[in-house]
Protein backbone atom coordinates (compact mmCIF):
# COMPACT_ATOMS: atom_id res chain seq x y z
CA UNK A 1 0.00 0.00 0.00
CA UNK A 2 1.38 3.44 -0.98
CA UNK A 3 1.49 5.74 2.00
CA UNK A 4 0.98 9.46 1.60
CA UNK A 5 0.64 10.15 5.30
CA UNK A 6 1.43 7.88 8.19
CA UNK A 7 0.57 8.57 11.81
CA UNK A 8 2.35 6.22 14.20
CA UNK A 9 1.21 5.74 17.80
CA UNK A 10 0.89 9.39 18.65
CA UNK A 11 0.17 10.90 22.05
CA UNK A 12 -1.20 14.45 22.09
CA UNK A 13 -3.39 16.75 24.18
CA UNK A 14 -4.27 20.37 24.82
CA UNK A 15 -1.60 22.43 26.58
CA UNK A 16 -0.36 20.67 29.69
CA UNK A 17 -3.64 18.79 30.09
CA UNK A 18 -4.13 15.03 29.93
CA UNK A 19 -3.44 13.18 26.70
CA UNK A 20 -6.51 12.98 24.46
CA UNK A 21 -4.73 10.78 21.94
CA UNK A 22 -2.71 7.89 23.24
CA UNK A 23 -1.71 5.31 20.69
CA UNK A 24 -3.55 6.66 17.65
CA UNK A 25 -2.34 5.49 14.28
CA UNK A 26 -3.48 6.03 10.75
CA UNK A 27 -2.37 5.33 7.21
CA UNK A 28 -3.50 7.56 4.36
CA UNK A 29 -3.36 6.45 0.75
CA UNK A 30 -3.21 8.99 -2.06
CA UNK A 31 -6.42 9.93 -3.86
CA UNK A 32 -8.77 8.11 -1.51
CA UNK A 33 -11.44 9.20 0.97
CA UNK A 34 -10.67 8.17 4.55
CA UNK A 35 -13.30 8.42 7.25
CA UNK A 36 -12.50 8.46 10.97
CA UNK A 37 -15.40 7.38 13.16
CA UNK A 38 -15.81 6.93 16.89
CA UNK A 39 -17.88 8.09 19.83
CA UNK A 40 -17.80 11.61 21.25
CA UNK A 41 -14.53 12.25 23.02
CA UNK A 42 -12.68 9.54 21.07
CA UNK A 43 -10.11 12.10 19.88
CA UNK A 44 -11.19 12.33 16.22
CA UNK A 45 -10.91 16.12 15.92
CA UNK A 46 -7.82 16.08 18.13
CA UNK A 47 -6.15 13.71 15.69
CA UNK A 48 -6.74 16.10 12.78
CA UNK A 49 -5.47 19.01 14.88
CA UNK A 50 -2.35 17.08 15.80
CA UNK A 51 -1.66 16.27 12.14
CA UNK A 52 -2.02 19.90 11.03
CA UNK A 53 0.23 21.25 13.79
CA UNK A 54 -2.39 22.91 15.98
CA UNK A 55 -1.43 20.61 18.84
CA UNK A 56 2.06 19.51 19.74
CA UNK A 57 2.72 15.80 19.52
CA UNK A 58 4.15 14.39 22.74
CA UNK A 59 5.04 10.96 21.42
CA UNK A 60 4.92 9.17 18.08
CA UNK A 61 5.37 10.47 14.56
CA UNK A 62 3.45 12.10 11.76
CA UNK A 63 5.21 11.43 8.47
CA UNK A 64 4.06 12.98 5.20
CA UNK A 65 5.70 11.96 1.90
CA UNK A 66 8.57 10.56 3.94
CA UNK A 67 9.08 13.80 5.91
CA UNK A 68 8.45 14.05 9.65
CA UNK A 69 5.99 16.84 10.47
CA UNK A 70 6.34 16.81 14.29
CA UNK A 71 6.98 20.29 15.66
CA UNK A 72 6.00 22.22 12.53
CA UNK A 73 3.52 25.11 12.74
CA UNK A 74 0.14 24.91 10.92
CA UNK A 75 1.30 27.38 8.26
CA UNK A 76 4.40 25.26 7.61
CA UNK A 77 2.34 22.06 7.34
CA UNK A 78 -0.06 23.77 4.95
CA UNK A 79 2.87 24.64 2.70
CA UNK A 80 3.73 20.92 2.62
CA UNK A 81 0.28 20.27 1.13
CA UNK A 82 -2.05 19.42 4.02
CA UNK A 83 -5.13 21.60 4.39
CA UNK A 84 -7.52 21.49 7.36
CA UNK A 85 -11.12 22.70 7.61
CA UNK A 86 -12.16 22.67 11.29
CA UNK A 87 -15.73 22.26 12.52
CA UNK A 88 -16.20 26.02 12.75
CA UNK A 89 -15.35 26.26 9.02
CA UNK A 90 -12.63 28.84 9.65
CA UNK A 91 -14.07 31.59 7.48
CA UNK A 92 -13.51 35.32 7.79
CA UNK A 93 -17.04 36.65 8.37
CA UNK A 94 -16.36 40.25 7.42
CA UNK A 95 -14.49 39.36 4.25
CA UNK A 96 -16.33 38.74 1.00
CA UNK A 97 -16.43 35.31 -0.61
CA UNK A 98 -13.77 36.45 -3.08
CA UNK A 99 -11.56 37.76 -0.26
CA UNK A 100 -11.98 34.49 1.62
CA UNK A 101 -10.86 32.63 -1.49
CA UNK A 102 -7.92 35.02 -1.78
CA UNK A 103 -6.96 34.11 1.78
CA UNK A 104 -7.20 30.46 0.73
CA UNK A 105 -4.29 31.15 -1.60
CA UNK A 106 -2.32 33.23 0.87
CA UNK A 107 0.74 31.03 0.48
CA UNK A 108 0.81 31.47 -3.30
CA UNK A 109 3.26 34.11 -4.49
CA UNK A 110 1.93 34.51 -8.03
CA UNK A 111 -0.99 36.95 -7.78
CA UNK A 112 -2.16 36.41 -11.36
CA UNK A 113 -2.19 32.66 -10.87
CA UNK A 114 -4.13 33.13 -7.62
CA UNK A 115 -6.79 35.24 -9.36
CA UNK A 116 -6.97 32.65 -12.17
CA UNK A 117 -7.57 29.87 -9.64
CA UNK A 118 -10.20 31.95 -7.80
CA UNK A 119 -12.03 32.48 -11.11
CA UNK A 120 -11.81 28.72 -11.68
CA UNK A 121 -13.38 28.00 -8.28
CA UNK A 122 -16.13 30.55 -8.86
CA UNK A 123 -16.82 28.92 -12.22
CA UNK A 124 -17.18 25.49 -10.61
CA UNK A 125 -19.30 26.64 -7.67
CA UNK A 126 -22.10 28.84 -9.05
CA UNK A 127 -23.45 29.60 -5.57
CA UNK A 128 -20.10 31.18 -4.69
CA UNK A 129 -19.96 33.07 -7.99
CA UNK A 130 -23.40 34.55 -7.29
CA UNK A 131 -22.25 35.66 -3.87
CA UNK A 132 -18.66 36.58 -4.68
CA UNK A 133 -18.99 40.08 -3.21
CA UNK A 134 -21.12 39.05 -0.21
CA UNK A 135 -19.64 38.85 3.28
CA UNK A 136 -19.11 35.22 4.28
CA UNK A 137 -20.72 35.80 7.67
CA UNK A 138 -24.04 36.62 6.04
CA UNK A 139 -24.30 33.32 4.12
CA UNK A 140 -26.21 30.20 5.17
CA UNK A 141 -24.46 27.29 6.91
CA UNK A 142 -24.38 25.20 3.73
CA UNK A 143 -23.00 28.06 1.67
CA UNK A 144 -20.33 28.71 4.29
CA UNK A 145 -19.35 25.05 4.28
CA UNK A 146 -19.20 25.04 0.46
CA UNK A 147 -16.93 28.08 0.63
CA UNK A 148 -14.72 26.48 3.29
CA UNK A 149 -14.32 23.31 1.22
CA UNK A 150 -13.92 25.06 -2.12
CA UNK A 151 -11.32 27.37 -0.60
CA UNK A 152 -9.03 24.44 0.15
CA UNK A 153 -8.78 23.70 -3.58
CA UNK A 154 -7.10 27.03 -4.33
CA UNK A 155 -3.68 25.73 -3.33
CA UNK A 156 -4.22 22.30 -4.94
CA UNK A 157 -3.36 20.43 -1.73
CA UNK A 158 -2.40 16.76 -1.48
CA UNK A 159 -4.65 16.16 1.52
CA UNK A 160 -7.78 17.96 2.68
CA UNK A 161 -8.84 17.18 6.25
CA UNK A 162 -12.48 17.92 7.03
CA UNK A 163 -13.78 17.96 10.58
CA UNK A 164 -17.49 17.15 10.60
CA UNK A 165 -18.46 19.03 7.45
CA UNK A 166 -22.10 17.97 7.88
CA UNK A 167 -22.43 19.47 11.35
CA UNK A 168 -25.58 21.55 11.67
CA UNK A 169 -26.59 21.17 8.02
CA UNK A 170 -29.91 19.96 6.58
CA UNK A 171 -29.80 16.41 5.10
CA UNK A 172 -30.10 17.68 1.51
CA UNK A 173 -27.19 20.06 2.04
CA UNK A 174 -25.16 17.29 3.71
CA UNK A 175 -25.38 15.26 0.50
CA UNK A 176 -24.07 18.27 -1.42
CA UNK A 177 -21.06 18.38 0.91
CA UNK A 178 -20.35 14.71 0.25
CA UNK A 179 -20.69 15.35 -3.48
CA UNK A 180 -18.07 18.08 -3.23
CA UNK A 181 -15.86 15.69 -1.31
CA UNK A 182 -16.23 13.05 -4.02
CA UNK A 183 -15.38 15.64 -6.63
CA UNK A 184 -12.22 16.48 -4.71
CA UNK A 185 -11.29 12.84 -4.56
CA UNK A 186 -11.97 12.38 -8.28
CA UNK A 187 -9.51 15.19 -8.93
CA UNK A 188 -6.81 13.34 -7.02
CA UNK A 189 -7.12 15.17 -3.70
CA UNK A 190 -6.87 12.81 -0.75
CA UNK A 191 -9.62 13.37 1.80
CA UNK A 192 -9.37 12.65 5.50
CA UNK A 193 -12.77 13.07 7.07
CA UNK A 194 -14.07 13.06 10.62
CA UNK A 195 -17.78 12.44 10.59
CA UNK A 196 -20.31 12.13 13.38
CA UNK A 197 -22.75 10.53 10.95
CA UNK A 198 -20.57 7.42 10.77
CA UNK A 199 -22.82 5.47 8.43
CA UNK A 200 -22.94 8.21 5.83
CA UNK A 201 -19.25 8.95 6.24
CA UNK A 202 -18.21 5.36 5.69
CA UNK A 203 -20.59 4.91 2.75
CA UNK A 204 -18.83 7.78 1.01
CA UNK A 205 -15.33 6.66 1.97
CA UNK A 206 -12.79 4.14 0.68
CA UNK A 207 -11.03 3.62 3.99
CA UNK A 208 -12.38 3.56 7.53
CA UNK A 209 -10.65 4.22 10.83
CA UNK A 210 -12.25 3.50 14.18
CA UNK A 211 -10.98 5.58 17.06
CA UNK A 212 -11.96 5.18 20.71
CA UNK A 213 -10.50 6.63 23.90
CA UNK A 214 -7.68 8.23 21.93
CA UNK A 215 -6.43 5.06 20.26
CA UNK A 216 -7.04 3.41 16.93
CA UNK A 217 -9.09 0.26 17.33
CA UNK A 218 -9.31 -0.71 13.70
CA UNK A 219 -8.54 0.56 10.22
CA UNK A 220 -9.33 -1.01 6.90
CA UNK A 221 -11.48 -0.72 3.79
CA UNK A 222 -14.65 1.25 4.54
CA UNK A 223 -16.80 -1.66 3.30
CA UNK A 224 -15.12 -3.97 5.81
CA UNK A 225 -15.69 -1.51 8.64
CA UNK A 226 -19.33 -1.13 7.62
CA UNK A 227 -19.83 -4.87 7.50
CA UNK A 228 -18.24 -5.62 10.87
CA UNK A 229 -21.09 -6.55 13.27
CA UNK A 230 -19.19 -5.38 16.33
CA UNK A 231 -18.53 -1.95 14.82
CA UNK A 232 -22.12 -1.78 13.64
CA UNK A 233 -23.27 -2.43 17.18
CA UNK A 234 -20.86 -0.06 18.89
CA UNK A 235 -20.47 2.85 16.50
CA UNK A 236 -23.23 2.68 13.91
CA UNK A 237 -26.11 2.37 16.34
CA UNK A 238 -26.71 -1.19 15.25
CA UNK A 239 -27.49 -0.04 11.69
CA UNK A 240 -26.41 -2.32 8.89
CA UNK A 241 -25.01 -0.88 5.70
CA UNK A 242 -27.59 -0.90 2.92
CA UNK B 1 -24.59 79.91 11.16
CA UNK B 2 -20.96 81.00 11.08
CA UNK B 3 -20.60 79.89 14.69
CA UNK B 4 -21.95 76.44 13.93
CA UNK B 5 -19.62 76.10 10.95
CA UNK B 6 -16.73 77.31 13.09
CA UNK B 7 -17.42 74.75 15.82
CA UNK B 8 -17.90 72.02 13.25
CA UNK B 9 -14.54 72.73 11.59
CA UNK B 10 -12.69 72.83 14.90
CA UNK B 11 -14.38 69.61 16.02
CA UNK B 12 -13.55 67.80 12.80
CA UNK B 13 -9.91 68.93 12.79
CA UNK B 14 -9.40 67.74 16.36
CA UNK B 15 -11.42 64.62 15.60
CA UNK B 16 -8.92 63.70 12.89
CA UNK B 17 -6.06 63.80 15.38
CA UNK B 18 -8.04 61.84 17.97
CA UNK B 19 -8.88 59.28 15.26
CA UNK B 20 -5.17 58.76 14.64
CA UNK B 21 -4.55 58.52 18.39
CA UNK B 22 -7.22 55.84 18.65
CA UNK B 23 -6.49 53.89 15.45
CA UNK B 24 -3.38 52.23 16.86
CA UNK B 25 -5.28 51.25 19.98
CA UNK B 26 -8.04 49.76 17.86
CA UNK B 27 -5.66 47.88 15.55
CA UNK B 28 -3.77 46.32 18.43
CA UNK B 29 -7.00 45.24 20.10
CA UNK B 30 -8.38 43.87 16.84
CA UNK B 31 -5.41 41.67 16.03
CA UNK B 32 -4.21 40.66 19.49
CA UNK B 33 -7.11 41.38 21.85
CA UNK B 34 -4.76 43.59 23.86
CA UNK B 35 -6.55 46.49 25.53
CA UNK B 36 -3.47 48.66 25.52
CA UNK B 37 -3.96 51.07 28.40
CA UNK B 38 -0.39 52.23 27.81
CA UNK B 39 -1.23 53.52 24.31
CA UNK B 40 -1.70 57.18 25.33
CA UNK B 41 1.50 57.13 27.38
CA UNK B 42 3.29 55.94 24.24
CA UNK B 43 1.67 58.78 22.29
CA UNK B 44 3.23 61.09 24.86
CA UNK B 45 6.53 59.28 24.26
CA UNK B 46 6.21 60.19 20.56
CA UNK B 47 5.38 63.77 21.53
CA UNK B 48 8.56 64.05 23.62
CA UNK B 49 10.71 62.65 20.78
CA UNK B 50 9.23 65.33 18.51
CA UNK B 51 9.62 68.00 21.18
CA UNK B 52 13.30 67.16 21.66
CA UNK B 53 13.98 67.27 17.90
CA UNK B 54 12.17 70.60 17.65
CA UNK B 55 13.96 72.18 20.58
CA UNK B 56 17.43 70.82 19.88
CA UNK B 57 17.50 70.85 16.08
CA UNK B 58 14.48 72.90 15.05
CA UNK B 59 12.96 69.97 13.17
CA UNK B 60 9.35 70.59 12.17
CA UNK B 61 6.96 68.24 14.03
CA UNK B 62 5.29 67.08 10.81
CA UNK B 63 8.70 66.35 9.25
CA UNK B 64 9.61 64.51 12.44
CA UNK B 65 6.45 62.40 12.31
CA UNK B 66 7.84 59.45 10.29
CA UNK B 67 10.94 59.35 12.50
CA UNK B 68 8.86 59.30 15.70
CA UNK B 69 6.66 56.62 14.16
CA UNK B 70 9.62 54.40 13.30
CA UNK B 71 11.27 54.87 16.71
CA UNK B 72 8.02 54.04 18.52
CA UNK B 73 7.36 51.07 16.21
CA UNK B 74 10.79 49.70 17.12
CA UNK B 75 9.97 50.22 20.80
CA UNK B 76 6.70 48.40 20.09
CA UNK B 77 8.58 45.35 18.77
CA UNK B 78 10.76 45.26 21.87
CA UNK B 79 7.76 45.69 24.19
CA UNK B 80 5.83 42.94 22.42
CA UNK B 81 8.67 40.49 22.66
CA UNK B 82 9.50 41.35 26.26
CA UNK B 83 6.02 41.77 27.71
CA UNK B 84 3.28 40.24 25.60
CA UNK B 85 4.73 37.36 23.62
CA UNK B 86 5.37 35.17 26.63
CA UNK B 87 1.77 35.62 27.80
CA UNK B 88 0.23 34.96 24.36
CA UNK B 89 -0.74 31.38 25.15
CA UNK B 90 -2.30 32.20 28.50
CA UNK B 91 -6.00 31.40 28.72
CA UNK B 92 -6.51 34.78 30.41
CA UNK B 93 -4.42 36.68 27.88
CA UNK B 94 -6.79 39.64 27.38
CA UNK B 95 -7.33 40.11 31.12
CA UNK B 96 -3.59 39.78 31.75
CA UNK B 97 -2.79 42.42 29.14
CA UNK B 98 -5.08 44.93 30.86
CA UNK B 99 -2.96 44.62 34.00
CA UNK B 100 0.30 44.50 32.07
CA UNK B 101 -0.49 47.59 30.01
CA UNK B 102 -1.70 49.44 33.11
CA UNK B 103 1.67 48.72 34.72
CA UNK B 104 3.42 49.69 31.50
CA UNK B 105 1.56 53.02 31.42
CA UNK B 106 2.73 53.73 34.98
CA UNK B 107 6.30 52.86 34.05
CA UNK B 108 6.32 55.03 30.94
CA UNK B 109 4.82 57.90 32.94
CA UNK B 110 7.47 57.48 35.63
CA UNK B 111 10.28 57.30 33.07
CA UNK B 112 9.08 60.38 31.19
CA UNK B 113 8.51 62.21 34.49
CA UNK B 114 12.07 61.43 35.53
CA UNK B 115 13.48 62.59 32.21
CA UNK B 116 11.34 65.64 31.52
CA UNK B 117 9.61 66.55 34.83
CA UNK B 118 5.87 67.22 34.95
CA UNK B 119 6.11 70.62 33.29
CA UNK B 120 3.61 71.15 30.46
CA UNK B 121 5.32 71.17 27.06
CA UNK B 122 4.31 72.06 23.55
CA UNK B 123 6.18 72.41 20.29
CA UNK B 124 5.55 75.73 18.62
CA UNK B 125 6.13 75.74 14.88
CA UNK B 126 4.93 78.94 13.17
CA UNK B 127 1.71 77.39 11.92
CA UNK B 128 0.69 76.28 15.43
CA UNK B 129 -0.51 79.80 16.21
CA UNK B 130 -1.57 80.86 12.69
CA UNK B 131 -4.98 80.51 11.04
CA UNK B 132 -6.78 80.58 7.71
CA UNK B 133 -9.77 82.88 7.46
CA UNK B 134 -12.78 82.16 5.28
CA UNK B 135 -15.16 85.02 5.85
CA UNK B 136 -15.97 85.03 9.55
CA UNK B 137 -14.73 81.50 10.03
CA UNK B 138 -11.16 80.88 11.12
CA UNK B 139 -9.35 77.59 10.82
CA UNK B 140 -6.29 77.19 13.06
CA UNK B 141 -3.48 76.03 10.78
CA UNK B 142 -2.00 73.71 13.39
CA UNK B 143 -5.23 71.82 13.99
CA UNK B 144 -6.04 71.81 10.28
CA UNK B 145 -2.66 70.39 9.28
CA UNK B 146 -2.77 67.85 12.09
CA UNK B 147 -6.28 66.75 11.10
CA UNK B 148 -5.39 66.42 7.42
CA UNK B 149 -2.15 64.53 8.14
CA UNK B 150 -4.00 62.22 10.55
CA UNK B 151 -6.74 61.37 8.11
CA UNK B 152 -4.16 60.87 5.33
CA UNK B 153 -2.25 58.39 7.51
CA UNK B 154 -5.47 56.55 8.38
CA UNK B 155 -6.47 56.44 4.70
CA UNK B 156 -3.05 54.98 3.84
CA UNK B 157 -3.43 52.45 6.65
CA UNK B 158 -6.88 51.47 5.39
CA UNK B 159 -5.59 51.00 1.82
CA UNK B 160 -2.72 48.90 3.18
CA UNK B 161 -5.14 46.74 5.18
CA UNK B 162 -7.58 46.41 2.29
CA UNK B 163 -5.27 45.65 -0.61
CA UNK B 164 -1.81 44.47 0.48
CA UNK B 165 -0.93 40.87 1.20
CA UNK B 166 0.14 41.75 4.74
CA UNK B 167 -3.03 43.79 5.14
CA UNK B 168 -5.09 40.74 4.21
CA UNK B 169 -3.15 38.73 6.79
CA UNK B 170 -3.76 41.36 9.49
CA UNK B 171 -7.49 41.54 8.71
CA UNK B 172 -7.75 37.77 8.61
CA UNK B 173 -5.94 37.43 11.94
CA UNK B 174 -8.27 40.06 13.41
CA UNK B 175 -11.38 38.13 12.33
CA UNK B 176 -10.28 34.56 12.96
CA UNK B 177 -6.80 33.97 14.27
CA UNK B 178 -6.96 30.17 14.07
CA UNK B 179 -8.31 30.22 10.51
CA UNK B 180 -5.58 32.62 9.43
CA UNK B 181 -2.96 30.29 10.84
CA UNK B 182 -4.53 27.31 9.08
CA UNK B 183 -4.33 29.18 5.77
CA UNK B 184 -0.63 29.82 6.07
CA UNK B 185 -0.44 33.12 7.94
CA UNK B 186 2.39 33.28 10.45
CA UNK B 187 0.20 34.81 13.13
CA UNK B 188 3.13 35.34 15.46
CA UNK B 189 4.83 37.57 12.90
CA UNK B 190 1.54 39.31 12.08
CA UNK B 191 0.98 40.02 15.78
CA UNK B 192 4.40 41.63 16.09
CA UNK B 193 3.84 43.59 12.87
CA UNK B 194 0.40 44.81 13.96
CA UNK B 195 1.71 45.78 17.38
CA UNK B 196 4.61 47.66 15.78
CA UNK B 197 2.21 49.48 13.43
CA UNK B 198 -0.10 50.28 16.35
CA UNK B 199 2.70 51.76 18.45
CA UNK B 200 4.12 53.44 15.34
CA UNK B 201 0.75 55.15 14.92
CA UNK B 202 1.03 56.26 18.56
CA UNK B 203 4.41 57.80 17.68
CA UNK B 204 2.95 59.53 14.62
CA UNK B 205 0.02 60.81 16.69
CA UNK B 206 2.52 62.03 19.29
CA UNK B 207 4.22 64.26 16.72
CA UNK B 208 0.91 65.91 15.85
CA UNK B 209 -0.27 66.08 19.45
CA UNK B 210 2.95 67.91 20.34
CA UNK B 211 1.70 71.12 18.71
CA UNK B 212 -2.06 70.64 19.06
CA UNK B 213 -2.21 70.00 22.82
CA UNK B 214 0.12 70.80 25.66
CA UNK B 215 1.36 67.59 27.22
CA UNK B 216 3.13 66.23 30.27
CA UNK B 217 3.79 62.63 31.41
CA UNK B 218 0.56 62.17 33.42
CA UNK B 219 -1.63 63.54 30.61
CA UNK B 220 -2.24 59.99 29.36
CA UNK B 221 -4.84 59.32 32.11
CA UNK B 222 -7.09 61.92 30.55
CA UNK B 223 -6.54 60.56 27.06
CA UNK B 224 -7.13 56.88 27.75
CA UNK B 225 -10.75 57.52 28.74
CA UNK B 226 -11.23 59.73 25.69
CA UNK B 227 -9.66 57.16 23.35
CA UNK B 228 -11.59 54.26 24.86
CA UNK B 229 -14.82 56.20 24.25
CA UNK B 230 -13.89 56.72 20.62
CA UNK B 231 -12.80 53.13 20.03
CA UNK B 232 -15.76 51.60 21.87
CA UNK B 233 -18.22 53.83 20.00
CA UNK B 234 -16.72 52.82 16.66
CA UNK B 235 -16.46 49.15 17.63
CA UNK B 236 -13.29 47.70 19.13
CA UNK B 237 -10.97 46.65 16.32
CA UNK B 238 -12.62 48.72 13.58
CA UNK B 239 -10.43 51.48 12.11
CA UNK B 240 -13.38 52.95 10.21
CA UNK B 241 -15.38 52.89 13.43
CA UNK B 242 -12.58 54.69 15.25
CA UNK B 243 -12.55 57.47 12.65
CA UNK B 244 -16.33 57.88 12.72
CA UNK B 245 -16.37 57.72 16.53
CA UNK B 246 -13.56 60.27 16.85
CA UNK B 247 -15.07 62.75 14.40
CA UNK B 248 -18.55 62.41 15.90
CA UNK B 249 -17.51 62.73 19.55
CA UNK B 250 -15.08 65.56 18.84
CA UNK B 251 -17.74 67.57 17.07
CA UNK B 252 -20.23 66.91 19.87
CA UNK B 253 -17.58 67.84 22.46
CA UNK B 254 -16.82 71.04 20.54
CA UNK B 255 -20.49 72.04 20.59
CA UNK B 256 -20.82 71.13 24.26
CA UNK B 257 -17.65 73.06 25.08
CA UNK B 258 -18.85 76.17 23.29
CA UNK B 259 -22.49 76.21 24.25
CA UNK B 260 -22.50 74.64 27.71
CA UNK B 261 -18.97 75.11 29.01
CA UNK B 262 -15.44 73.82 28.49
CA UNK B 263 -15.59 71.73 31.66
CA UNK B 264 -18.45 69.73 30.20
CA UNK B 265 -16.65 69.09 26.94
CA UNK B 266 -14.48 66.27 28.35
CA UNK B 267 -17.54 64.77 30.00
CA UNK B 268 -18.99 64.17 26.52
CA UNK B 269 -16.52 61.36 25.97
CA UNK B 270 -17.10 59.70 29.35
CA UNK B 271 -20.86 59.94 29.02
CA UNK B 272 -20.68 58.48 25.52
CA UNK B 273 -18.60 55.55 26.79
CA UNK B 274 -21.12 54.87 29.52
CA UNK B 275 -24.13 55.01 27.18
CA UNK B 276 -22.51 52.90 24.44
CA UNK B 277 -21.57 50.16 26.88
CA UNK B 278 -25.14 50.07 28.14
CA UNK B 279 -26.95 50.32 24.83
CA UNK B 280 -24.72 48.84 22.14
CA UNK B 281 -21.55 47.36 23.63
CA UNK B 282 -20.28 46.20 20.24
CA UNK B 283 -20.24 49.85 19.05
CA UNK B 284 -21.27 51.16 15.64
CA UNK B 285 -19.19 48.88 13.43
CA UNK B 286 -18.29 46.04 15.75
CA UNK B 287 -20.75 43.34 14.78
CA UNK B 288 -21.75 40.43 16.94
CA UNK B 289 -20.12 37.20 15.73
CA UNK B 290 -21.99 35.94 12.71
CA UNK B 291 -20.41 32.53 12.33
CA UNK B 292 -21.47 29.71 14.57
Amino acid sequence: MTKLLEVTNITAGYGDGPAILDGAHLTVEPGKVHCIIGPNGAGKSTLLKAICGMLSIRKGDVVFKGERLNGLRPDQILRKGICFVPQERALFPKMTVRENLRMGGFILDDKKELERRIDGILERFPILRERAEQHAGTMSGGQQQTLAMARTLIIKPDIVMLDEPSLGLAPKIVQEMFDIMKMMSAEGVTVLLVEQNALMGLKNADWGVVLDLGRTLFEGPAATVLADPRIQELYLGGKKAA
Amino acid sequence: MAEILQILILGLALGGVIALMGSGLSLVFGVMRIVNLAHPSLIIGGAYITYLAFKALGVDPIVMLPVAAVIMAAIGVVLYRLVFQREAKSAKYSEMTVLLTFALAMMVEGLLGGLFTNTQRVTSPDYATAAFFIGDVFIPKGQFYAGVVSLTIIAALSLFLKYSRLGYAIRATTQNREAAELLGVNVQFISILAFAIGIGLAGAAGSLVSFVFSFFPAKHWEWIAMLMSVVVLGGMGSILGTVVGALFLSVVAAFVGTWIGATWSTLTFFLALFIILLVRPQGLFGEKPELA
